[in-house]
């Protein structure tokens, strides 16, 4: 790991703009242990809850004894127990994330970076993970302390897993059986189509988040005249004559191609943000996610 | 539709190589540059959108592909220039007269140099139009005919053929070009018609006769248009513009030789009134202007004195232009410029030699040594005693003589000098056609010059014969028994016969009057008319004029081996001299004055000139006659409609939508 590549990851000033920040769940999830977040159990937090029957063996210090003085009845006074978060961060590593300037898969690793620390910071269990077979030695962090071994594993991650959307979120799944917040971080550019992968991830209850990374060379392309384009995944080629008018339907193609996966988001509480390369990670981080409600 | 290839087929195959070529073009596949993209994701379904009407999608690929086959389709069919002509009854033969006289260079034809192009324009569409089965000949004439192509249905070198063609400065005669014409179309049996066994030479065809020409000809009378079908087509609008000097010429003063005149006769053949200045020049410097103004159809002579022109001059008469604003010598415009200018040229005094020989003839004496023959002639008499001696021999060598007259008398051999024979036959080409008896004249040829100012019919004649000449012989006095004064040309020469003597030998051998001419007051001037015409003491002063294209004809001096003839400052010909001085210059198709100078001196003059009154009347004939039918105008030919052009221009449209179309898919 070199520590050039780190600090490129997530600035020192950004560093201090995460910290006070924290990641939304729009879910309330249970967690694993005890933490900063309000779970589905009731426990030991000063937050009253609830009331129930008292039966027999609870612990008698639960009792409400006020209530007992003037119903004489026996009820237990619940409270909402806090635990922490699941945040998984999944990153997108195939060979189509390895451009733009910066490359998409930079961004993405900033993205997952800066958020991951979020979670770090908020004592909340994260596993930052890129799809495909390198997920699997993905270190789980919780605390600040944290950071470096979760920078340690995004360094260590290459471009070139070309696995399906659907396969890699599959293996994820499978490998994590909690439920907790997802963000995935990626272009989306799978033949396969990215449906039954989000689909996928609803259906385990997972707060889903998508990152759209999008490169300005995507969103308008540089190429004009007869070329031969070569998908640099599959090989695919495709000849073509670019010109004013295919370039309109491409971008018309693109337009088409961005609504559908906003309307297929909106429909299953999937947010949906899409991220240009060439945004700064602090405006996105600090700025676009806030506005979106990511992040507070 | 007719076609008519504009290449030949080592061109076309050529040319059919271009779209092959295109075609293997597209069939290479484009050298398109690699990309590597994120995705194909996104252009995948770009281009299956734009696959969406695929047909269309394709139309849409190879459509540069199918402009440049149209383009090259359509510039091929513009190279068959394709045409239509409409129904045209042809007797599939054509002979094209051509007319190349001087008045086609009118040019009083909108958007063509002269008429004369006109007419070429039109025979080179007829020609254009013509079909396969179609031959055809073109003949040019002025006043002479010339066969420049015979039958071909080669259009090719019927084209060659019409652009060799030139206009000339020559009258027209359209005889010998209709019997160039006739002889194709009427050929001649070989023999007679009723006998079985005799094949003709060869089968009469008929075919049109297409006469481009302004009709500035005499109508021919005596020609069969047998299985020709004549057409004319005027050439010429009907109201041209044009004033020509019809005559000029320059003659000494007979009282006072120093003294010179010159006489013009200016004819306006337009429609409307023209007004001109009409000058003179002498050796090319002004001398003095006329101003005129002639009504249409309209004839004005002018007279100008040349006082103190001893010399040998070139005399010029010009038309020019009195507008307001006009320089002095600001030529004048009207649509045929060729008559507006005329020459004439003044000999060096001289005068000339005259050889008689008689036995004694008094009349004839006194009638040469008048005041007037004195005047212009040198009289040497001699017995008939003289002829056949050395000094009679050294006399014809030298060429000094302008005339002999022998009375009853003849030479051996005849001399190489003009002759007036009395009472004898100067050869055996002459006879006398009657037995000796008393005459009476009957009828007298007063437009020659040597009858002019006779009147004849009192005088008496005892005994007279009368006489046949060769072929050529002009009857000048005709009496009850034949010819009794001729006129025959010989080599350049002319010998005079009168066929009665003026004074008879009596049987005692004293002299005899056998007639009373010599008491008339016609006898000294008739001797005059023979010294000034027949010895040429008229064209002493005058010199000759002579029309272009003719073959001008000299005598000089038989010492002189060559002269040089020149007109104007141009390069002189250099022309040598025939037996006893002879010239004969055939380079005159240009008007001038021209020069005969031999060694450093000016040994003669003579002009071209345009006098022809056909020639200046441009105005368009609407008929004439041919043999016994009259020839109407045709008013125009019928052309082919061309097409090749528009197809040009659709096919550099299409090939400027190719260009608009590629652009728009590489932008």
């Amino acid at each position: 790991m070199s520590t050039a590549e780190s600090i490129s990851l997530l600035s020192p000033d950004l560093l201090a703009k995460l910290e006070r920040l924290e990641l939304v769940s729009r879910k309330v999830f249970r967690g694993r242990m005890k933490g900063e977040r309000r779970s589905k159990r009731k426990g030991q937090s000063v937050e009253f809850a609830d009331f129930r029957n008292y039966v027999a063996g609870d612990d008698l210090r639960l009792i409400d004894w006020n209530l007992y003085a003037r119903l004489d009845q026996l009820f237990l006074k619940l409270f909402q127990e806090e635990e922490d978060l699941h945040v998984y961060a999944l990153i997108d590593t195939s060979e189509s994330m390895n451009f733009g300037d910066p490359t998409k898969l930079h961004v993405a690793k900033q993205m997952a970076a800066a958020l991951g620390y979020i979670g770090l910071c908020r004592a909340d269990r994260v596993s930052v993970q890129a799809m495909g077979a390198e997920g699997r030695r993905a270190p789980v962090l919780r605390g600040r302390s944290g950071l470096w071994k979760m920078l340690d594993y995004l360094d260590s991650i290459k471009e070139g897993d070309n696995t399906s959307l659907y396969e890699s979120v599959k293996d994820f799944s499978l490998r994590n059986s909690g439920t907790g917040v997802v963000v995935l971080i990626t272009d989306l550019m799978d033949k396969g189509g990215y449906e039954a992968a989000l689909r996928m991830l609803v259906g385990r209850r997972m707060d889903v988040y998508i990152m759209h990374v999008l490169s300005p060379e995507e969103i308008d392309p540089p190429i004009r005249g007869d070329r031969k384009l070569i998908d640099c995944e599959d090989g695919d080629e495709t000849e073509i004559t670019v010109n004013a008018y295919v370039l309109e339907r491409y971008k018309q193609t693109l337009q088409n191609f961005l609504s559908s996966i906003k309307a297929f988001c909106s429909r299953r509480s999937i947010a949906y943000l899409p991220v240009r390369t060439d945004q700064p990670v602090d405006d996105v981080m600090t700025k676009y996610l806030r506005q979106r409600g990511v992040v507070r | 539709m007719s076609w008519i290839s504009s290449l030949v087929p080592w061109q076309w195959a050529l040319f059919s190589a271009v779209p092959i070529g295109i075609i293997l073009l597209y069939f290479l596949k484009l050298r398109r540059e690699s990309v590597e993209i994120p995705s194909t994701y996104l252009w995948a379904r770009t281009v299956e959108d734009l696959h969406v009407n695929s047909l269309f999608q394709r139309i849409r690929q190879n459509l540069l592909l199918f402009l440049q086959l149209l383009t090259v389709l359509l510039a091929a069919i513009a190279l068959w220039q394709p045409g239509v002509r409409g129904q045209a009854s042809s007797q599939g033969r054509l002979v094209f007269l051509l007319d190349a006289s001087a008045s086609m260079m009118a040019t009083d034809i909108e958007g063509e140099e002269n008429r004369f192009e006109q007419a070429r324009k039109m025979i080179r569409e007829r020609i254009d139009a013509m079909e396969d089965r179609e031959t055809a000949m073109l003949i040019k004439f002025s006043d002479r005919a010339e066969v420049m192509q015979s039958f071909t249905s080669d259009r090719g070198r019927l084209r060659d053929a019409l652009n060799r063609t030139q206009l000339t400065n020559r009258p027209t005669d359209i005889v010998g070009a209709l019997q160039a014409a006739d002889g194709l179309a009427n050929p001649k049996r070989s023999s007679t018609s009723g006998d079985v066994n005799d094949i003709q030479v060869a089968d009469p065809k008929p075919a049109d006769l297409l006469i481009f020409s302004d009709g500035g000809f005499e109508d021919v009378r005596d020609f069969n248009v047998g299985n020709l079908v004549p057409q004319y087509i005027a050439i010429g609008s009907d109201t041209p513009r044009n004033v020509g000097i019809t005559a000029f010429s320059a003659d000494r003063n007979v009282e006072k030789p120093g003294d010179a005149q010159a006489f013009g006769t200016i004819i306006n053949f337009g429609a409307e009134t023209e007004s001109f200045n009409v000058s003179l020049y002498v050796n090319g410097e002004w001398r003095e202007s006329e101003s005129l103004t002639l009504e249409p159809e309209e004839e004005s002579g002018l007279t100008f004195s040349l006082a103190g022109q001893e010399d040998a001059a070139a005399i010029e008469l010009r038309l020019e232009s009195s507008a307001p604003g006009a320089a002095r010598d600001e030529p004048l415009k009207d649509d045929l410029s060729i008559d507006n200018f005329a020459y004439a040229g003044l000999r060096p005094m001289r005068t000339v030699s005259v050889l008689l020989i008689t036995s004694g003839n008094r009349p004839l004496d006194l009638a040469l040594n008048t005041e007037s023959a004195a005047k212009v002639c040198v009289v040497e008499e001699q017995d008939i005693d003289f002829i056949g001696t050395p000094e009679y021999e050294a006399r014809l060598e030298a060429g000094l003589d302008d005339l002999i007259i022998f009375d009853r008398c003849k030479p051996e051999t005849m001399p190489p000098t003009n002759t007036f024979f009395i009472a004898e036959l100067p050869s055996d080409e002459w006879s006398w056609s009657s037995e000796p008896g008393q005459t009476i004249l009957v009828d007298i040829d007063r437009t020659h010059p040597l009858m002019q100012y006779l009147d004849l019919f009192s005088i008496l004649i005892f005994e007279g014969r009368s006489v046949n000449g060769p072929p050529g012989t002009r009857e000048l006095i005709v009496g009850d028994a034949g010819t009794v004064l001729a006129l025959a040309p010989r080599d350049g020469y002319q010998d005079l016969v009168l066929a009665f003597e003026i004074i008879s030998e009596g049987e005692d051998g004293s002299a005899q009057s056998n007639t009373n001419w010599f008491a008339d007051r016609s006898w000294p001037v008739f001797l005059l008319n023979v010294l000034r015409h027949l010895a040429g003491a008229a064209d002493a002063s005058a010199a000759p004029t002579f029309m272009p294209g003719d073959t001008v004809r000299l005598r000089v001096e038989s010492q002189l081996g060559e002269v040089e003839i020149s007109r104007g400052s141009g390069s002189p010909d250099i022309v040598r001299t025939g037996a006893s001085g002879s010239v004969e210059f055939v380079d005159s198709d240009m008007p001038g004055s021209y020069r005969v100078v031999a060694k450093e001196k000016l040994v003669d003059l003579f002009s071209i000139n345009l006098f022809g009154i056909r020639e200046s009347r441009i105005k368009p004939r609407e008929t004439f006659e041919l043999g016994y039918e009259t020839v109407e105008t045709a008013g125009t030919i019928e052309t082919r409609r061309e097409f090749w052009r528009w197809v040009l221009i659709l096919s550099l449209i299409l090939l400027a939508i190719e260009w608009w179309f590629y652009n728009k898919r590489i932008a």
